[in-house]
């Protein structure tokens, strides 16, 4: 089977600095060699710190931006060979949710009206049945379908993030781009919206990238994570794979950064020292080399490949083999009371 | 026990709207902090936690906050004290911390001429000794170069950095009461273990106590001593770290910590709470979680229910608790 997805060498170079005749000066390597695939009905998370790609990399997906370099092929054909009509017509089976919802709804028009928009310009149902559409659609995602006539500034964040995703599902999707799409929100709405995306796939059978700089959020939704650090993926694994046994010390470093909610749990600290470096000058290597503990002399000079193991875990590092064991970077899994397991049940039925 | 270093007892704030209408951000908050503590208030945005710390340094605006209640600090009652006593304790005995370093940060000054200036008028040291003493600071924080750095301006220090000259600038007259409000809310990850591991170890040397505001119970677990959770304007539940973790005695705690995704457990659906948090121009009568609480009945919905303690030093605003018999 094909994937649904099949990213290839993809390089994306912004301009930083010009000269005082527009001669291109200094280059920022947004995405520098980035290769992955993507199965119809899976998740893909993209994780990683400010400024590591991971945003390009969804933007390029859906060919909001030309890359520099690199294909994206969507179902076997290369977007980027699409003229206008098709690039429309390729729009609607991939969609964008955005971090600040608010930002994406035009605050004029009511919610029946933007999500109407979607409907009418792909002419995804008869006009005659579009308010029925819209109605549908509201209640999908957990809304009063009375709501149509209500405008953005009118609902709470979380409500507003649900019209987000509404109007992404509205031309029926295959894929969905999530850019940091519960970022913003407190825990508790964050929580509805994470149960609501998946509970979406399992119906819809969605494809998802999800980008994300938040390694619990990811671990709870995504099938397969890709680590990225100054442009480029540095581990590659299923979400279980990576959370048992983080090969990079990339990945090893921000598993244990996180902070967990267990009061007095043993772990071992990896703090990175130093700052991510400027991806306009990154430094030569692996781009982790001048904070990694580990780095020695070829570190320094030899990019390391993203090389896979037969089971699909694939590591851009030269030690990886060489590292100590990473079992206690994050707490062993522990158990909830049974009390407590019972309390918070009663929340998840209450949700329901 | 001895006299607690801060005593918050009864605090209420409410804010006069432009219609006419008070919002109550602050509904009776009251908790007390011993000296070389470490105090967690979680909740979620409008619960009113950071109201609770700004109204403690005395920065809400005077003409739209109506404040009463009391917060004794070393013997004064801050929330009565003049303006004047006020400006001579901030910056020397009690400190605040801010999520955006800009917001504490001048930029058109060095962060050298910035942290000597809290020592030169709290200390009255002559400027050379304050550069020295910048210079002291800064490496304090393990800022490098630190005689290079003295002369720089915040704009040319990274994120983390910035959050280091701001704790710096805080710590400058070894405050007793620090307070934090999210931190390391806008850093990114490995950037926040870095700066929680320096609060750690500050407070190991210096032996300051702290109040650390967050939404993230990850970083009170991390780093607090005991914890008080707000909704809605209220304390509902104030236990020590490991108590709150391991047996909450409040719903919204129970939903809470049931809808974080978590690292060290797996979980195939998350707890989460339905519903928003009440308009708090207009607060519903019972309790302001009831709409939102699959164990409230009739009565949690009529009658405001007051706090109780359930269990030594574990108190509950909830009529319900102790919760172990709703699932019994």
């Amino acid at each position: 089977m094909t994937p649904l997805i099949q990213v290839d060498g993809l390089v994306k170079h912004f301009v930083a600095r010009r000269s005082l005749l527009g001669r291109p000066t200094a280059t920022v390597k947004a995405v520098d060699g980035i290769s992955f695939d993507l199965n119809a009905g899976e998740t893909l998370a993209l994780v990683g710190e400010s400024g590591c790609g991971k945003s390009t990399v969804g933007r390029l997906v859906l060919r909001l931006i030309e890359p520099t370099a690199g294909a994206v092929r969507f179902e076997g054909r290369d977007i980027f060979g699409d003229n206008e009509a098709e690039l429309r017509a390729r729009r609607r089976h991939a969609q964008l949710i955005f971090q600040d919802p608010y930002a994406s709804l035009n605050p004029r028009m009511t919610v029946g009206q933007i999500l109407e928009e979607p409907l009418l310009l792909h002419r995804v149902v008869p006009p005659d049945r579009r308010k029925e559409r819209v109605g549908a659609l509201l209640a999908t995602v957990g809304l009063d379908p009375a709501h149509a006539r209500r405008y953005p500034h009118e609902f709470s964040g979380g409500q507003r993030q649900r019209i987000g995703i509404a109007r992404a599902l509205a031309v029926e999707p295959k894929l969905i781009v999530c850019d940091e799409p519960v970022s913003a929100l407190d825990v508790s709405i964050r929580a509805q919206v994470l149960n609501l995306l998946r509970a979406l796939q399992r119906r819809l059978g969605l494809s998802y990238i999800f980008i994300s700089h938040d390694l619990a959020v990811v671990k709870h939704i995504a099938d397969r994570i890709a680590v990225m650090y100054l442009g480029r993926i540095v581990e590659m694994a299923n979400a279980d794979a990576l959370f048992a046994a983080p090969r990079h010390p990339y990945t090893r470093a921000l598993l244990s950064a996180i902070p967990v909610p267990s009061p007095g749990a043993h772990r071992d600290r990896q703090i990175l020292q130093g700052d991510v470096p400027s991806p306009i000058a990154p430094p030569p290597g692996c781009h982790l080399h001048t904070r990694c503990p580990h780095a020695i002399d070829r570190c320094r000079s030899e990019r390391p490949g993203l090389v896979g193991d037969p089971a699909g875990h694939a590591t851009a590092c030269h030690r990886w083999r060489e590292l100590p064991d990473a079992s206690q970077l994050v707490p062993r899994e522990g158990t909830a009371s049974a009390v407590l397991e019972k309390l918070q049940a009663a929340f998840v039925r209450a949700a329901e | 026990m001895t006299e607690p270093l801060l005593a918050v007892d009864d605090l209420r704030v409410a804010f006069a709207g432009d219609d006419g209408r008070t919002t109550l951000a602050v509904d009776g908050v009251g908790f007390a902090l011993q000296r070389g503590r470490t105090l967690g208030i979680v909740g979620e945005s409008g619960c009113g936690k950071s109201v609770t710390s700004l109204s403690i340094m005395g920065l809400l605006p005077k003409q739209s906050a109506r404040v009463s209640g009391s917060v004794m600090f070393e013997g004064t009652d801050l929330l009565r004290a003049a303006d004047r006593t006020l400006r001579d304790l901030r910056g020397d005995r009690l400190a605040m911390i801010f999520q955006e370093p800009m917001t504490s940060l001048n930029p058109s000054y060095t962060v050298g001429d910035q942290i000597a200036e809290a020592v030169i008028r709290h200390r009255g040291a002559s400027p050379r000794e304050a550069r020295a003493h910048a210079i002291e600071m800064l490496r304090h924080v393990r800022i490098p170069s630190p005689e290079q750095r003295v002369d720089d301006y915040p704009h040319h220090l990274s994120g983390g950095m910035r959050q280091r000259a701001m704790i710096a600038m805080a710590l400058a007259c070894d405050p007793q009461l620090l307070i934090a409000d999210e931190p390391t809310t806008a850093l990114d990850v490995t950037i926040q273990a870095q700066i929680l591991d320096l609060m750690r170890r500050l407070r190991a040397e210096t032996g300051t106590a702290i109040i650390l505001i967050t939404h993230d119970l990850g970083v009170v677990a991390e780093l607090c001593d005991d914890i008080v959770v707000m909704y809605a304007g209220q304390v509902v539940e104030r236990a020590p770290v490991a108590a709150l973790f391991a047996q909450p005695q409040h719903p919204y705690t129970v939903g809470l910590l049931g809808s974080i995704p978590r690292l060290d457990q797996r979980r195939d659906r998350l707890a989460a709470i339905d519903g928003t948090v009440p308009n708090m121009t207009a607060p519903p009568p019972g309790c302001r979680f009831a709409r939102r609480c699959p164990f409230a009945d009739e009565r949690c919905r009529r009658e405001a229910p007051p706090p109780v303690e359930v269990a030594a030093g574990h108190m509950s605003r909830c009529w319900r608790a102790p919760l172990e018999h709703l699932v019994q």
